[in-house]
């Protein structure tokens, strides 16, 4: 039976505003409604439409794994018309969710796998919901070793701080690999880009999905180097992002050739994108 | 298949009753241009067309329409969503826009998406066609197995022939709308117009004049997303208006904003959007997939003659010629089809 | 005609083959007898695509700014009220003049394609045209037809007031006569007559019918903003949303924008899907700005200053 009214959003109540770095926050919201939760359903790298009233949608991907609890967690960059307004909202206040959309990374297929993410800047957001889910209790047993690679321009701009220096580290059999693009006074750890940081970590290919994400340039100079060390395009992974209005296939504009990016994506493997027409 | 006879003189008759017992949608002249509008009754229609200006598709996938209404009161939200369609008739359709309808179904009536706006205006509604009369210079149904006296897709289908209306009835919603208008609906003599219109039929798809063979238009498109002739002409004279995807009766894009109709209340509305539009595809950050007229243009023909066939097994063009009458430059797709055609062969 | 598009093909050619300039754009026959379509020549041999006749109506100094910033030079085939176009793109500064060869055409009217499509068999190929002086004689493989120029011309060329261009290169073909149309502005004059509520009545159901394509917008040749206002998302002044509300808001914003600038191609008008007479809505400023200001029309000088644009210290207004 296909949903009939998927247009329809509902309330939700935001209860935790993290402010992650000056213009991106991440949000924790509750359904006003705790059936439609129970029945939400989200995978890891699937996305919600976000209606604030009076300004519009915006697609954003589910920073949250469905194994941390009731909730859904958005990390949101302010950009535009939507972004400006809810990065104004406080907690209590509600706006509106529908989804979920799109496909989800193929953790099935990962299963047994070791898992090395690559994240850059604000774009660790999309993949934090998979990380989460290796290395949720239920899960953890499915996968080897979960490893993070991430990269800011500055100190200032690390999102998911927490994440990365404490609750990561922490888990078991985890390797969490920080670097900022320019030396600072305080830093202590490494300096230089994601590209040539992969380079100097060097995952081994062997039973190994990289999972990467981050703006269209360290994408560029990041897959070269995961060639290099034998990886096939078969074992990347990584999500794509549009300008979508309806989330449904039906608006028209996400698509990249005949697939659109949310129904069809927005995870692709590399091995798929390149069957598609470079028009993202 | 069931057939009825209507005769001329009792048409307006008939549109009276249907514009009383229903939302009564069929061609209007305004001015110089012909569309679809609701009628009060006969006397507004006007059914000495070609074709219209504007297609009906509007009636199902309307160009302004509101999905949703909010309201914040204090500590709420509150969601209301907008009544079901009403009964509605649409009468007089071309052949070709019925048939486009029916690509705008799968789009719209998807497997894991439906869409409860579309879909209650498309099961309240009764299509009937009207066969055409004439063929125009720009026309080639044809092209895509219709004619200007294919019944697929309508309820009932009139065909003029004489002082006679030959109604083709082709669903079970049709009969019962005939049934249920059975002194205007006659089932004598019909079997002696079926010939007629045949013959009508057979007359009409010799006189098009526009030659297009999509043969190995998909293969080649299929294969090959670069090719030199999007850098062409086309792009390089299109102006980037949005008039064939508005004139088009199987483009569907559109776009969900929010009106403000008070301090917290508003309305969301959907509208229709063009692929032709640069911001169409601007994400937020200012990164543009198709930032030039070469991608859009590309794109937009792409969708009609591969993605859409890709998806649903259709092609996205139905040979009305509106795109081709209308467009500021004469960017046509029968050239660019027969143009495509020729790469093909010579590649 | 055919000496006229023979010559157009020799001096296209010649520009080509000398290297003047790196591209020719022109006129070239569409896919309809009555229709051109804009033909983009980048080498010698490209020019028997090159045509001319009375169905040439666009105006394709529109595309200039388009190549604003390639390198090399531009040919431009244009008529007289599209070479208005041209002097306004120049004091505009949106092209350089050393960077674009104006062939000029002198042209005795254009047809309304459709209108004429109406009368001519389906499917006929064009042979030749020719200009009877009150009417177009228009051969075909299917037989002779005669188009009467009160009948058929376009609105805007039956008050023509440049029929040759104002600024060229080189011109092809012979000087046609000026005429001194007295009801240049009867349309407007006959708006004028009407009562407010009749006017408002009149536009409302005009714009009402507006599907905000944007043709208007797009064909306009000193429509030259980088980003229009109508395209803007934040603020986002109008919606896509079509009402008459914003329809209006949309059309009375376009013409004022363009006050003073509108050369009076009438393309916005050729172009509409819809029919809007947009064209009597800038001829209403054009005839407003001739009674209070007695500029000319825009473009038909070089360097003629926007009666809009520019203030003296002498200007008769109350509040300086």
């Amino acid at each position: 039976m296909p949903n009939t009214s998927p247009l329809t959003p509902y309330p939700v109540t935001i209860t935790k505003i993290v402010d992650e770095t000056s213009d991106v926050k991440t949000f924790t919201v509750v359904f006003d409604d705790p059936d439609i939760m129970e029945n939400f359903g989200n995978l890891p790298g699937q996305v919600c439409m976000l209606s604030v009233f009076g300004e519009g949608e915006s697609t954003i991907s589910i920073t949250s794994a469905p194994t941390r609890g009731k909730f859904l967690e958005f990390t949101v960059k302010r950009v535009g018309r939507l972004t400006n307004v809810l990065h104004q909202m406080e907690v209590g206040q509600k706006f509106g969710v529908r989804g979920p959309y799109g496909n989800w990374f193929p953790y099935d297929m990962m299963k047994g796998k070791d898992l090395f993410f690559v994240g850059g800047g604000f774009a660790l957001a999309p993949i934090r919901s998979l990380i989460d889910f290796a290395l949720s209790d239920q899960y953890r047993s499915d996968y080897g070793k979960v490893e993070v690679l991430y990269g800011a321009r500055s100190m200032d701009d690390l999102c998911f701080k927490s994440d990365l220096a404490e609750r990561w580290p922490k888990l078991h059999n985890t390797g969490i690999y920080t670097t900022i693009d320019r030396a600072e006074e305080a830093w202590k750890g490494h300096v230089g880009f994601v590209p040539s940081y992969v380079e100097e970590v060097a995952p081994s290919p062997e039973n190994k999905i990289a999972i990467i994400a981050g703006p269209p340039i360290m994408i560029k100079f990041t897959l070269p180097v995961f060639a290099k060390l034998g990886f096939k395009d078969e074992q990347i992974i990584t999500t794509l992002e549009m300008r979508m209005k309806c989330c449904l296939g039906k608006c028209g504009r996400c698509n990249i050739g005949s697939k659109f990016v949310c129904v069809d994506g927005p995870v692709f493997s590399l091995a798929q994108l390149n069957g598609m027409p470079k028009e993202y | 298949m069931e057939a009825r006879i209507v005769n001329k003189g009792q048409l307006s008759e008939l549109l009276d009753k249907l514009a009383k017992d229903y939302d009564l949608i069929a061609p209007i002249q305004e001015e110089t241009v012909t569309l679809f509008r609701k009628i009060s009754g006969a006397k507004d229609a006007f059914l000495e067309y070609t074709n219209s200006d504007i297609s009906p598709k509007g009636c199902f996938l309307p160009q302004n329409e509101k999905t949703l209404s909010y309201m914040y009161t204090g500590d709420t939200l509150e969601i209301d969503k907008p009544e079901g369609a009403k009964k509605t008739v649409l009468f007089g359709a071309r052949p070709c826009d019925i048939k486009a309808i029916l690509t705008l179904d799968p789009v719209f009536e998807g497997e894991k998406f439906g869409d409860e706006y579309y879909s209650s205006k498309r099961e309240s509604t009764v299509i009937i066609g009207l066969s055409c009369s004439k063929v125009l210079s720009t026309c080639f149904c044809y092209a895509f197995e219709g004619g200007p006296c294919d019944g697929t897709g309508s309820d009932l289908l009139f065909t003029e022939i004489g002082d006679k209306y030959y109604v083709e009835v082709n669903t079970e919603k049709g009969k019962a709308l005939a049934d249920a208008y059975s002194q205007i609906f006659s089932s004598q003599g019909a079997d002696q117009l079926a010939k007629d219109k045949e013959e009508l039929a057979k007359k009409l798809a010799g006189e098009f004049v526009r030659k297009v063979d999509l043969t190995g238009v998909k293969e080649l498109l299929d294969k090959n997303f670069e090719l030199a002739y999007w850098s062409g002409d086309d792009q390089k004279k299109c102006i980037g208006c949005g008039t064939c995807t508005y004139v088009c009766p199987t483009c569907h894009c559109f776009d969900i904003f929010d009106y403000t109709t008070g301090d917290f209340n508003g309305d969301r509305l959907r509208c229709w959007d063009s692929c032709m539009y640069p911001e169409y595809t601007l994400c937020a950050g200012g990164h543009n997939p198709r930032p030039t007229r070469k991608e859009r243009v590309r794109n937009r023909f792409m969708h009609k003659l591969k993605y859409h066939l890709d998806r649903y097994n259709m092609v996205g063009c139905v040979g009305c010629g509106r795109c081709v009458k209308k467009c500021p430059v004469n960017i046509d797709i029968t050239k660019i089809i027969n143009d495509l055609k020729e790469v093909a062969q010579n590649a | 005609m055919m000496d006229v598009i023979q010559q157009l093909r020799e001096q296209a050619k010649k520009l080509l083959e000398e290297k003047k300039v790196d591209l020719v754009i022109g006129f070239g026959q569409g896919t309809e007898l009555a229709r051109t379509t804009p033909v983009f020549i980048d080498s010698p041999e490209g020019v028997s695509k090159l045509t001319w006749g009375p169905f040439c109506a666009n105006n394709l100094a529109k595309y200039l700014t388009d190549y604003k910033n390639a390198p090399g030079n531009i040919a431009v085939v244009v008529k007289g009220c599209d070479s208005r176009s041209i002097n306004r793109l120049l004091d505009d500064n949106q092209i350089s003049r050393d960077k674009v060869v104006i062939i000029g055409v002198p042209c005795s009217g254009q047809l309304e394609w459709q209108k004429v499509a109406a009368e001519i068999k389906p499917g006929a190929s064009l042979k030749e045209t020719a200009d009877n002086g009150d009417s177009f004689s228009v051969k075909t493989d299917a037989g002779d037809y005669k188009f009467d120029k009160k009948d058929y011309l376009l609105h805007r060329c039956l008050v023509c007031e440049n029929p040759n261009p104002v600024v060229s290169d080189l011109t092809i073909g012979k000087e046609q006569p000026v005429k001194n149309y007295e009801d240049r502005f009867a349309e407007v004059q006959a708006l004028e007559q009407m009562s407010t509520e009749e006017k408002n009545a009149y536009w409302d159901k005009q714009f009402s019918r507006c599907l905000r394509c944007y043709a208007c917008r797009n064909v306009c040749s000193v429509c030259t903003c980088q980003i229009c206002v109508f395209d803007q998302m934040l603020p986002m002044w109008v919606s896509k949303r079509t009402n008459l509300s914003e329809n209006t808001a949309f059309h009375l914003t376009r013409a004022f924008h363009v006050a003073g600038r509108c050369v009076d191609c009438g393309e916005c008008d050729r172009v509409c899907p819809m029919d809007i007479p947009l064209r009597k809505l800038n001829q209403k400023i054009h005839k407003d700005l001739g009674d209070l200001f007695e500029s000319p029309t825009p473009g038909t000088k070089p360097g003629l200053a926007s009666p809009l644009g520019e203030f003296s210290p002498g200007d008769p207004e109350e509040f300086m």
